[in-house]
């Protein structure tokens, strides 16, 4: 048995295995050339972090212009329409490709998810930074394309006005989502050989916590979807450039037929977005609740089965295209296939506060906020996926509210809670836990203010995309703004609730929580390397053996009843 | 005041082989994160698999496209396929695959610490590529000569300037719509979308511009059919595509989908010249044994789904008609 | 496809058979509620239903949903010092099973439901009225068997009318929501939407507003209607493609229909300018300004002396007359281009006859008469003579 010291929080021990306990992976090296030319996961994680957090509140900024102007019909804050067509598409371009899509898998999961697994890195370190960068070209062309005149084509760039808009910043925001999608698809491609070949000793495929579930089948998606994006984006570039005619139907060609190939990578990449956050959310109610996660096995299995079933439901998007009622009925009926196992995820997730001890934590509040956030927008994806209400509700801003729901509500909302749940464990520091759950509170109040009037704009019939409207829509879409500005307060005390931390915070012990994966079985922040010898793999969820521990300001696990451990035990309560 | 807290860090590897950071006798060409070659390996082949699931996924919505494009225009597809040198690219099609071959023995000579064999197998197989590229310029230069490009060019009579005024007008001219102030009803019947015919290119009949596309320029004549030289009655004059009677309307969308794929097939064969030119600077060095082998492996399954792609699309674009 | 048609339909028909509801013909369009707007077509009752229907499961699942987390987090909350609880069961497959197949029956149901409404959503009545729509940026245009062009839609009551539609440039999705009808119309392509409604509304001009009617209000101090969207983004006046949707009992539809393919007729030349120009500028007025604010396209304001001065225009050159310019603008806009605006109007072949650009053309030449910004005759004119009163 080795010795390991944690920190506590009053004065810091010497060493921790050897090494200087100051040292973890932020102070191992220093410089800026040292994190450029990084090759650590968590490095590049952070990296990630800071990026997509910046993207988000400039996609932010352009939402909350969009919803100011749609405070009153009529011009409010521009004159011109095509600016506000501008806003909404930046918004819209911004959040997909350079917030949500990346946002858990390449922040979150690249610091947790080879340290969750035992591993040292994930397995193509250089891969790894190599998709950073491509995620920072991306950026800056988005930043080029602003600066030659911007796009307003909407984030979906349909043809043929997105092969005809005089717009000068299209092909540069086309390349953008071309060079971004790589990012993706490497990102995928690392964690996929991660979990297959890195897993240490003793970390079976029902060992792993069901976060790496959510981030494995979220790779899988990753990798065989964004390449048909990438296909689509080249073929629009093509079109506009050199006009050969693919999708303009002057020219013998089908705009519809781009609209096939557009959905068939961006159906499976909301489930991309969404299946992280589903990991997360099972980590942090399992973990909040000290009792194991309700049908482990299910959980995992749905989470294949939704990357599964996403690749065969693009259609639903196209229900007023022109399709064939044949094609419709079949899209319809397969859609709602997918409705189940996120059905089953959110019922397990119930089920496993049962009998539990619930905390309620910042990161249990926002799991919290989830369940309900998700279930509404799950709910009203019913509507849509039913063939004679989506005629009426398609284009309107019922599926704006949807989308935020599953998106915002629900992607987004997780990765804050994901965020919460491991500051301490990356960065050291506890937050405000008042600040914290107070600013949740408003984000979930100004969220539901915001987005469920949207549903009844959508199904009393405003068009969505729309930069005046009737007056009679007036009062929804002031409650609407209204809402945002509360979201953007909520917002705002959660950045200083976290960013606080890095003045106020105080140090946060290895397991703040009491969680068993192995994350918290290393120092906060970890060292280097994560483990300096390779970790002892438990029962993930078993939480019988994890106690308080005042003198640590943290939880600690008490092993001694592991017949793995000392074979004299009698073993504690069984697994999964 | 500092804690001391019991845990477990004995594993199982650990009672199997001492395992610390910096081992001795650590192979320098393991990456630190990795246990052993082994395990570098496999991941590296997982790797390159995965990376080829999206090559192929990548091409596949080309294909698809093609498929689609296909369909709609069959004879469009078997006419204009007439166009493409068959000689030309069944001698592509042996060099890639002769270069598959070279690349493969050059893995073999890796495995089996033959560093001069390995040499010059990856030199072959870089000149396959060469050579391969070389067939490609010349192919896509007399195609270029001939204006059988895509879009509107492909309308433009080679040699001609007014006449690429006049396709350039025509791909800025407006659709002309279909009449509808007539206070005949009759005419208000929706047009039927007719069947597209069969194959025999010669029932199709030439058109001015079409209400969904295009075709030679407007004004220009149809002539009368050009004598073919004997024993190619079916074969269109390179050149002249656009004083054939028999050219159906939306040729340009052949070659539109023709230059796509085999040019987005050319740039992955230049990316491939340089991995290969890379693994041949190392072999030099010397960094490739039995033990150490992975690099040009993965770089051989890579030049495979090139050559495997170029398989693909020969027939489909040289061979069907 | 007719086949598929037919097996799809007549499987709807026998589950239709064995419904328990039947929708019975309405007698009044169903008034608004928190959710829907006016129902006023055949199939919008049906609509409604379903959509009750997936409201009713999802409250019932919301609820529970978030009636038990709120249940068990009260419940089951710890607080500090106590122990774990360690009596949670961790799976329960009798139940993991029921609640999996449970939500699979309940999503066929609803599938049921809405496919059993799609299907009369999909498809025409063989005996239809057809009325032919052309989209373009951004403005809509009907036009009617007897050679007829409307801004605004009108139908019969009562009969099912058929949408022809087609778009001269990029996607537009023509949006009823008081219908409950929704198609995209696609370049190069006509696609069909079709409905029934049986309840007339006003007619502009003719009938006064009703002041307990409870369809949606038409335009300002004028008839009911229902209102028409373009639900498919396409550019900058994407939001200002809206118009109004009239129904008229049939015997004042074919009226109407006649009015409107002779209206022009029954106008003598010299008026040509200001009885019918500034409805045709309407039209126009979202490109082309009258005060020489620089819009999409260039301004009316001195046009007629710059089309005069453009090298093009004179004897023996392209354009005889200035005249001969502006029908060519606007039959095939794309021939000569004023440099500095791109190539971006539609063309209006079809859709305005040779006494309409006459119109146009009296127009420019009056300009001084008209509204700069309605494009209406001035206050001081008479809308009888187009002299000064």
């Amino acid at each position: 048995m080795t010795t390991i010291q944690l920190p506590s929080p009053g004065a810091l021990p010497d060493t921790i295995e050897g090494r200087p306990a100051s040292d973890n992976y932020l102070t191992h090296t220093r410089g800026i050339l040292s994190w450029i030319f990084t090759l650590d996961h968590k490095r590049i994680g952070v990296m990630y972090m800071w990026s997509v957090l910046g993207s988000f509140l400039l996609g932010g900024t352009f939402a909350l212009l969009l919803r100011t102007e749609l405070l009153t019909p009529g011009p409010t804050i521009t004159e011109s329409a095509d600016t506000y067509n501008q806003w909404f598409t930046l918004h819209g371009a911004i959040m997909v490709f350079l917030v949500i899509i990346p946002s858990i898998p390449a922040a979150l999961g690249n610091i947790i998810l080879p340290i969750m697994l035992g591993a040292k890195d994930v397995a193509f370190p250089r891969l790894n930074l190599f998709s950073y960068y491509l995620w920072v070209t991306g950026a800056v062309l988005c930043v080029v394309s602003l600066a030659m005149g911007g796009f307003d084509t909407g984030w979906t760039f349909y043809t043929p006005y997105s092969t005809t808009t005089t717009a000068g910043g299209v092909i540069p925001v086309l390349t953008a989502a071309f060079v971004l999608g790589f990012s993706s698809i490497f990102t995928g491609l690392n964690f996929i050989v991660t979990v297959h070949k890195l897993r240490p000793p003793g970390m079976t495929w029902f060992r792993m916590p069901l976060f790496l579930w959510a981030i494995y089948a979220t790779a899988i998606i990753q990798v065989l979807a964004t390449p048909v994006l990438g296909i689509t984006l080249l073929l629009l570039i093509v079109e506009r450039t050199v006009n050969i005619g693919i999708f303009n139907p002057s020219m013998g060609g089908d705009p519809v037929l781009y609209q096939h190939f557009f959905w068939f990578y961006s159906h499976p990449a909301v489930y991309i977005m969404i299946l992280p956050a589903m990991g997360i959310i099972s980590e942090i109610i399992a973990i909040n609740s000290h009792r194991a996660i309700f049908g482990y096995r299910l959980i995992a299995f749905s989470s294949i089965a939704i990357a599964f079933f996403s690749f065969i439901v693009w259609g639903h998007h196209m229900f007023t295209s022109g399709q064939s009622a044949l094609m419709n009925t079949l899209f319809s009926a397969i859609s709602f296939s997918v409705a189940i196992p996120s059905a089953v995820k959110v019922f397990n997730w119930i089920a496993t506060l049962y009998k539990g001890s619930v905390s309620l934590t910042t990161p249990m509040w926002y799991a919290l906020a989830f369940l309900f956030l998700f279930t509404i927008g799950g709910l009203t994806g019913l509507h849509l996926a039913t063939l004679s209400t989506d005629v009426h509700l398609h284009d309107t801003y019922f599926v704006v509210a949807h989308f935020h729901y599953v998106m915002m509500g629900s992607a987004l909302i997780g990765m804050i809670g994901g965020l919460h749940h491991w500051w301490p464990k990356i960065f050291g520091r506890m937050y405000d836990e008042r600040l914290g759950t107070i600013a949740c509170w408003i984000i979930f109040i100004g969220f539901n203010v915001t987005f469920f009037t949207q549903f009844m704009l959508g199904s009393q019939g405003m068009p969505r995309r729309y930069y005046d409207y009737q007056p009679e829509f007036q009062i929804y879409h002031v409650i609407s703004t209204i809402g945002s500005y509360i979201m953007a307060v909520g917002f705002t005390l959660t950045a200083i609730s976290l960013f606080g931390s890095f003045f106020n915070g105080k140090k946060a012990p290895a397991n703040p929580w009491g969680g068993r994966s192995l994350e918290w079985q290393c120092a906060s922040p970890p060292p280097f390397d994560n483990f300096a010898k390779a970790p002892r793999v438990g029962d993930c969820y078993d939480f019988s053996v994890v106690h308080w521990d005042p003198k640590l300001g943290g939880y600690r696990v008490d092993e001694s009843n592991d017949p793995e451990v000392n074979p004299a035990a009698q073993g504690t309560k069984a697994a999964h | 005041m500092s804690q001391t807290i019991a845990t477990t860090h004995t594993t199982h590897a650990d009672q199997a082989h001492g395992h610390d950071d910096h081992a001795h006798g650590h192979d320098p060409h393991v990456a630190h994160h990795f246990d052993s070659m082994a395990q570098q390996f496999d991941s590296a082949k997982l790797g390159i698999w995965l990376f080829l699931a999206t090559e192929i996924l990548f091409f596949g919505g080309l294909f698809v496209a093609y498929a689609i494009l296909r369909m709609r225009n069959p004879e469009v597809f078997s006419y204009a396929s007439h166009y493409l040198d068959t000689i030309m690219g069944g001698i592509n099609t042996c060099v890639l695959i002769l270069s598959s071959l070279t690349m493969a023995l050059a893995v073999r000579c890796a495995q089996t610490d033959r560093r001069g064999g390995l040499i010059v197998c990856l030199v072959l197989t870089f000149m396959g590529a060469i050579g391969f590229l070389v067939i490609k310029y010349f192919e896509y230069t007399h195609k270029f000569h001939d204006n059988l490009v895509w879009g509107s060019s492909f309308y433009v009579p080679p040699h001609d300037a007014e006449g690429h005024a006049e396709a350039m007008a025509l791909k800025t001219a407006p659709v002309a719509s279909a009449a509808i102030v007539v206070k005949d009803p009759t005419l208000f019947a929706i047009p039927d979308l007719a069947v597209k015919p069969a194959v025999d290119v010669s029932a199709v009949k030439s058109a001015s511009v079409g209400p969904t596309g295009m075709a030679r320029a407007s004004g220009a004549p149809a002539p009368a059919p050009a004598a073919l030289a004997p024993g190619k009655s079916e074969e269109a004059h390179p050149g002249t595509h656009l004083e054939d009677a028999k050219l159906p309307p939306n040729t340009h969308l052949f070659f539109a989908i023709y230059y796509c794929m085999t040019g987005l097939h050319g740039i992955h064969v230049v990316a491939g010249m340089g991995i290969i030119a890379w693994l041949t600077w190392r072999a030099v060095r010397g960094d490739f044994s039995s033990k150490n082998f992975t690099a040009v492996d993965t770089g051989g399954l890579y030049w495979h789904i090139v050559d495997l792609i170029w398989i693909f699309l020969f027939p489909l674009f040289y061979l069907i008609h | 496809m007719s086949m598929t048609h037919q097996i799809l339909a007549h499987t709807a028909s026998q589950v239709s058979a064995l419904a328990a509801f039947a929708q019975t013909g309405a007698a009044e369009p169903t008034a608004p509620t928190f959710w829907m707007p006016v129902g006023a077509s055949t199939i919008s009752q049906g609509v409604d239903h379903t959509l009750d229907v997936i409201n009713w499961i999802c409250y019932v699942f919301f609820a529970l949903v978030v009636g038990l987390t709120v249940w068990f987090v009260v419940k089951y909350r710890h607080r500090t010092g106590d122990k774990f609880r360690t009596d949670y069961p961790t799976h329960n497959t009798p139940l993991e099973i029921t609640w999996s197949v449970i939500p699979t029956i309940i999503v066929i149901g609803i599938f049921v439901v809405g496919f059993r409404s799609y299907l009369d959503i999909y498809t025409a009545p063989k005996n239809a009225f057809d009325i032919k729509v052309t989209a373009q940026k951004w403005a809509w245009s009907f036009q009617y068997p007897n050679g007829a062009v409307s801004d605004d839609l009108y139908i019969p009551a009562g009969r099912p009318v058929r949408l022809v539609l087609r778009s001269s440039d990029v996607l537009h999705s023509l949006y009823i929501p008081d219908f409950r009808v929704k198609r995209d119309i696609v370049p190069g392509r006509y696609t069909y939407a079709w409905f029934q409604c049986d309840f007339p509304t006003g007619q502009p001009g003719k009938t006064p507003r009703d002041p307990n009617a409870k369809v949606v209000s038409g335009p300002e101090d004028d008839a009911q209607a229902h209102r028409l969207f373009c639900t498919e983004y396409c550019g900058t006046g994407h939001s200002k493609m809206n118009r109004y949707v009239y129904v008229l009992d049939e015997a004042s539809f074919g009226q109407w229909m006649t009015d409107q393919s002779q209206w022009m007729d029954k106008i003598p030349e010299e008026e040509l300018y200001f009885k019918a120009g500034p409805k045709i500028f309407a039209r126009c007025q979202q490109c082309h300004s009258l005060d020489g604010t620089v819009g999409i396209g260039p301004s009316w304001k001195g046009i007629i002396e710059r089309v005069k001065a453009y090298p093009i225009v004179g004897d023996g050159k392209e354009y005889g007359t200035w005249e001969d310019y502006i029908r060519t603008s606007i039959l095939v806009p794309g021939k000569y281009v004023v440099p500095t605006y791109g190539n971006v109007m539609p063309s209006f072949k079809g859709q305005l006859n040779d006494k309409a650009i006459d119109a146009v053309l009296g127009y420019m030449q009056q300009l001084e008469k008209f509204d700069t910004k309605t494009g209406k005759l001035k206050a001081e004119f008479d809308p009888a003579t187009g002299m000064k009163k």
